[in-house]
């Protein structure tokens, strides 16, 4: 479950990610009243498994009833940082995702991200490596590991490096001596751990190192020029996180 | 839709400007509308007056008390007046319905502290969009408090919330409680939720 308001007197308009269908809207009819087919399962965060049918008219699905979902993630409602990084999990799935797309990539990033913050302890590294994993998921991925024009592996590379959001990764000193225009500059142990948090399964991130202030300020600057807002959970996450 | 060509829906510019008014009301819709104002329509003269000045005086008189941020007409709720209330014992709540629930019950004697709102990071409610700062400086203050109970709702929001409080409040060294949560009155547990079924046992008590 992605998002979920109150509609009328009993009913509840919600926003999900399917492993079959992609990002899904729907109504739930009675939502508030039927504690037998929706008690407490249509809330943001929850795993459910979804009974639905389209409407010959309008773009929100008919959902009639809701159940546990078969893979739940551990709670997170134990601690704070947990519940604010789940938050910004979801929104920033719902954000990337288009309604109806495919998904099942996307949703199993979401799972195992939820998965791993649920067991905790939820940290920044976390946060960085469900960021780059899930928008590469999305069609959205950038790559540290090499400089975009000269190809050289970042390890092999020295001096400045600069994150460039056109070239959807890093540029090095020597391709271009001087900062690109609205580049961030990045030091390499950073790119290096960027590269690394990519492609790390997010279950075993717990342990992982998180890139420096320069490796989120590039990963903000992306999700600012692709989202052209800042979400709305994270200022609530930054001052728990 | 130019205006020129909007549709003309029949009906007197009072009627129409009375529906569009009634329609901002929660879920009521511009079909609920239209029948409550032919129905006010319909009713005596003196009934509408009273309706009309029932809600202006609402509106007029009443506030929120300043201690606790419940409803009042007076600078002070009824709640916090009452010298036979334990004062030392307040229980927070999401907002004034939730104050009338537990009123409801008639199993407390404390006072209250009404949040109007929680902390929802989905929709960019943070703390400072609600009475947390207000709450901090009434525990922090110079009246005694024993114990802070927090009664915000079960979902995300209200976990959010009562974490959150649970963290800014800790440093006072008050007790600080949460509402517990598990099986309905009269609920089978054949019937009950796995997350309900887990909150009954990690809450359960000795007999």
């Amino acid at each position: 479950m992605l998002r979920a308001r109150d509609y009328a007197e009993a009913d509840r308009i919600v926003t999900l990610l399917t492993r079959d269908f992609g990002k899904l809207s729907g109504i739930a009819k009675g939502a508030k009243a039927s504690r037998k087919r929706f008690e407490r399962k249509l809330e943001p965060l929850s795993c459910v498994t979804l009974f639905f049918r389209r409407r010959p008219h309008g773009q929100l699905v008919f959902i009639t009833r809701a159940e546990p979902g078969e893979t739940l993630h551990p709670p997170l409602d134990d601690e704070l940082t947990k519940l604010a990084l789940g938050a910004y999990m979801v929104e920033l799935a719902d954000a990337l995702m288009r309604e109806e797309g495919e998904a099942a990539r996307a949703f199993r990033v979401l799972e195992d991200a939820l998965a791993a913050a649920g067991q905790g302890p939820p940290t920044l590294a976390l946060r960085q490596a469900y960021e780059l994993q899930m928008m590469e998921a999305t069609g959205y991925g950038l790559d540290f590991a090499r400089c975009r024009l000269c190809g050289n592996r970042v390890e092999t590379l020295t001096g400045a490096l600069y994150f460039v959001v056109a070239r959807g990764g890093i540029v090095c000193g020597r391709c271009r001596p001087e900062a690109p225009e609205g580049a961030v500059r990045l030091e390499g142990q950073s790119a290096l751990v960027l590269a690394h948090l990519a492609v790390t399964p997010l279950e075993l991130i717990a342990s992982a190192t998180a890139a420096g202030r320069d490796g989120a300020a590039a990963l903000n600057r992306f999700l600012m020029t692709i989202l052209d807002r800042r979400l709305r959970s994270a200022d609530f996450l930054d001052g728990v996180l | 839709m130019p205006e020129n060509l909007k549709r003309n829906d029949g009906l007197p510019p009072a009627m129409t400007r009375l529906v569009k008014e009634l329609s901002r009301l929660p879920g009521i819709g511009e079909k609920t509308a239209s029948r409550l104002a032919f129905n006010l329509l319909n009713r005596p003269r003196q009934e509408v007056i009273a309706l009309a000045e029932a809600l202006l005086e609402m509106k007029e008189r009443v506030g929120l008390c300043a201690e606790c941020f419940g409803l009042s007409d007076r600078p002070r709720c009824a709640i916090c007046e009452d010298a036979a209330r334990e004062h030392d014992l307040i229980c927070v709540v999401e907002g004034p319905a939730d104050l009338m629930a537990i009123e409801r019950a008639r199993s407390f004697n404390g006072v209250y502290h009404v949040l109007h709102g929680a902390i929802a990071p989905l929709d960019g409610i943070g703390p400072d969009d609600i009475k947390v700062s207000e709450l901090i400086a009434r525990v922090s203050g110079p009246a005694p408090v024993r114990e802070v109970i927090i009664a915000t709702n079960a979902t995300v929001e209200g976990e959010t919330t009562a974490l959150y409080l649970a963290k800014v409040l800790k440093p006072t060294e008050v007790k600080i409680t949460r509402l517990a949560r598990g099986l309905p009155a009269g609920g089978d547990l054949e019937y009950s939720d796995a997350a309900t079924l887990s909150s009954a046992l990690n809450g359960r008590r000795e007999l």
